[in-house]
């Protein structure tokens, strides 16, 4: 069977090992760089750069751990951003020689559907190929959105794309957007030294997360100095001698050296021959695919952020890897009850599972834990005490719902409460575990046991 | 424990230092004492709205995160900005250089409800069983 993969994203470059791994004959086509956006252009450079942001940080408190400097702590951008590109280029090598290692054949070029088994090429030096396929996995991804009336210049108003190649830290930024990319971008560019303004249409920074978790990111902005403006709207950009003047709803007026504009993602799903084969899309232009990762045409699937879901590469590439068995004839749906999320912003942001306001939606009968980090030995042994662990349950039947966390690596700690979840366990079972101390793992424990009102590490409550 | 009898005192462990309509507001000796060190304080913006028994500002200490409750109602005309960079002060000075606003009042009967040293006094005592 041969499999054509358009996009080498974490959907599509994981669609094609696995089909390459269960047998199939496999082309993928790439116009850009393999590892597609998360590995060129988002996820992997900024968690590089959240990485020198992050020894910044430390450096300057280097003192508060008994450490004495002389001199200044200073960022190095062009070794910054030389070391972030080397991470990127060493994940970039490592998909290629997978490739190689599994068979896999890769043209760099854009593709373009002509009909469900045929795909023209066109490669960079500008010659066409035509490649014949049995089937065709689409995962041809996203990218930053723009508001048409201030579009991306790459020099003062910025994409996410543009942030992370930049030349000069701007003394000064205004960030559209206090969404995730816009949250992690602020922290990053903070520590660098910019004078960082956010400013967000909805009442508050990340506002898809847990209300508690919001509230202390925001306060987190603060003590940083990032000032943060929510609830109003951006009605005028206009770009001077002296910087970028930004005019706001309200008739106040903001000035920087540059604007990053962080206010979502826009799908590639033009110029691909979607309506040469007559693929159905969705409201928002997102390709319409069933639990299969089917499209509405026999033998062509569709995975990641084109699809329109959840945008985030490890779904992608779950997705990636159910299209790969369904296109080889072994019968896969994809399971989004338990979807982990993770925020690099300072402190981190993880959760997994229902958030308090979505079960009480659902007429759930919830009870829920806290547990501050602040409360652990393991916190002030790192001097990172910022944070809590919050947990959703079920009452009754004790089962685990939801756990949301804010603090120092929260990315990671996630995953027990992930597999927990997914097992359908309860509360309990995570309460009554040894877990290890002195760790920051002892959170989540803690907070299984308060919610019934049981943890150690508490003061009585007040009658 | 301090109770110094020239203040008058909110059970949330606050106190009020009125000169005329104006009241400087902090944390009582109890209040910090009970926090431990204090790492950062949450202050109120100048011209912002405090309402008496509500949260008007939020103080993290190596222990705990604790709402600070207004104990009169009026306008906020003044921060202490020290306490940005160095919120300890709490801890060394809690009535003196440790306030945390000046609050113009807009119900100068509220200070009625407070408590006198005394009073406050044996309120911690209880409390503190």
């Amino acid at each position: 069977m041969r499999l054509l993969v358009l996009g080498a994203g974490p959907g599509g470059y994981v669609a094609a090992l696995k089909a390459a791994q269960l047998g199939a004959e496999v082309t993928v086509v790439e116009d850009t760089e393999v590892g597609g956006t998360c590995l060129n252009r988002g996820c992997i450079p900024t968690k590089a750069l959240v990485a020198s942001a992050e020894a910044i940080h430390k450096a300057r408190r280097l003192k508060d751990y008994g450490v004495d400097v002389s001199g200044e702590i200073m960022p190095n951008l062009s070794r910054i951003m030389e070391r972030k590109d080397k991470v990127v280029s060493t994940q970039v090598k490592g998909i290629r020689s997978l490739f190689k290692s599994w068979g896999v054949n890769l043209i760099e070029g854009k593709g373009m559907l002509l009909t469900p088994e045929k795909v023209e090429v066109e490669k960079r030096d500008g010659s066409v190929e035509i490649v014949e396929t049995d089937k065709i996995i689409i995962a041809t991804g996203s990218r930053p959105a723009q508001i048409p009336i201030f579009p991306f210049d790459g020099e003062h108003i910025l994409s996410s794309d543009d942030a992370l190649d930049i030349k000069s830290i701007p003394k000064s930024l205004i960030i559209v957007g206090a969404g995730v990319i816009g949250c992690e971008f602020a922290c990053i560019f903070r520590e660098l030294g910019t004078e960082v303004t956010m400013v967000e249409m909805m009442p508050g920074a990340i506002s898809t997360e847990d209300p508690e978790i919001s509230r202390l990111l925001e306060k987190e902005l603060k003590k940083k100095k990032i000032k943060l403006m929510t609830g109003v709207k951006v009605e005028k950009v206009e770009g001077r001698h002296d910087g970028i003047h930004v005019g706001l709803s309200g008739g106040k007026e903001l000035l920087a050296e540059k604007l990053l504009v962080s206010i979502g993602r826009s799908l590639n799903t033009e110029g691909i021959g979607l309506e040469a084969v007559g693929i159905k899309k969705g409201a928002r232009g997102e390709i319409v695919v069933n639990e299969k990762m089917e499209t509405n045409i026999e033998g062509i699937y569709a995975i990641g952020d084109v699809t329109g879901g959840i945008l985030l590469a490890h779904v992608a590439s779950k997705e990636g890897v159910v299209a790969a068995y369904n296109a080889c004839g072994i019968e896969k749906r994809i399971d989004y009850s338990v979807v982990p999320a993770a925020i690099f912003t300072s402190p981190e942001i993880a959760s997994v599972g229902l958030r308090e306001n979505e079960a009480s939606e659902k007429g759930i009968d919830y009870a829920t834990g806290h547990f501050q980090f602040r409360a652990l030995g393991k916190a002030h042994a790192m001097g990172e005490i910022t944070g809590f662990v919050k947990v959703v349950a079920e009452r009754g039947s004790d089962r685990l719902l939801g756990v949301h966390i804010i603090g120092p690596n929260a990315s990671d700690l996630v995953h027990e409460a992930a597999v927990a979840i997914k097992a359908g366990l309860k509360v309990r079972d995570i309460a009554d575990t040894i877990h290890a101390h002195p760790t920051l793992s002892e959170g989540l424990m803690e907070a299984a046991e308060d919610v019934h009102g049981e943890a150690i590490h508490v003061p009585k409550p007040k009658k | 424990m301090n109770f110094p009898d020239d203040l008058k005192y909110h059970k949330e462990h606050t106190w009020v230092r009125i000169s005329g309509k104006k009241v400087t507001v902090g944390i009582t000796d109890y209040a910090q004492d009970s926090l431990g060190d204090i790492v950062y304080i949450d202050l109120p913006e100048v011209d912002a709205e405090i309402s008496k028994d509500s949260e008007f500002s939020e103080i993290e200490s190596t222990k705990a995160t604790s709402s600070v409750i207004a104990p009169v109602s009026g306008t906020v005309i003044e921060v202490n900005e020290d306490l940005e960079e160095s919120p300890e002060i709490i801890n060394e000075d809690p009535y003196g250089k440790g306030w945390i606003a000046v609050v113009e009042l807009s119900d100068p009967s509220e200070i009625d409800d407070l408590l006198d040293s005394a009073d406050y006094e044996r309120y911690v005592e209880e409390e503190a069983k």
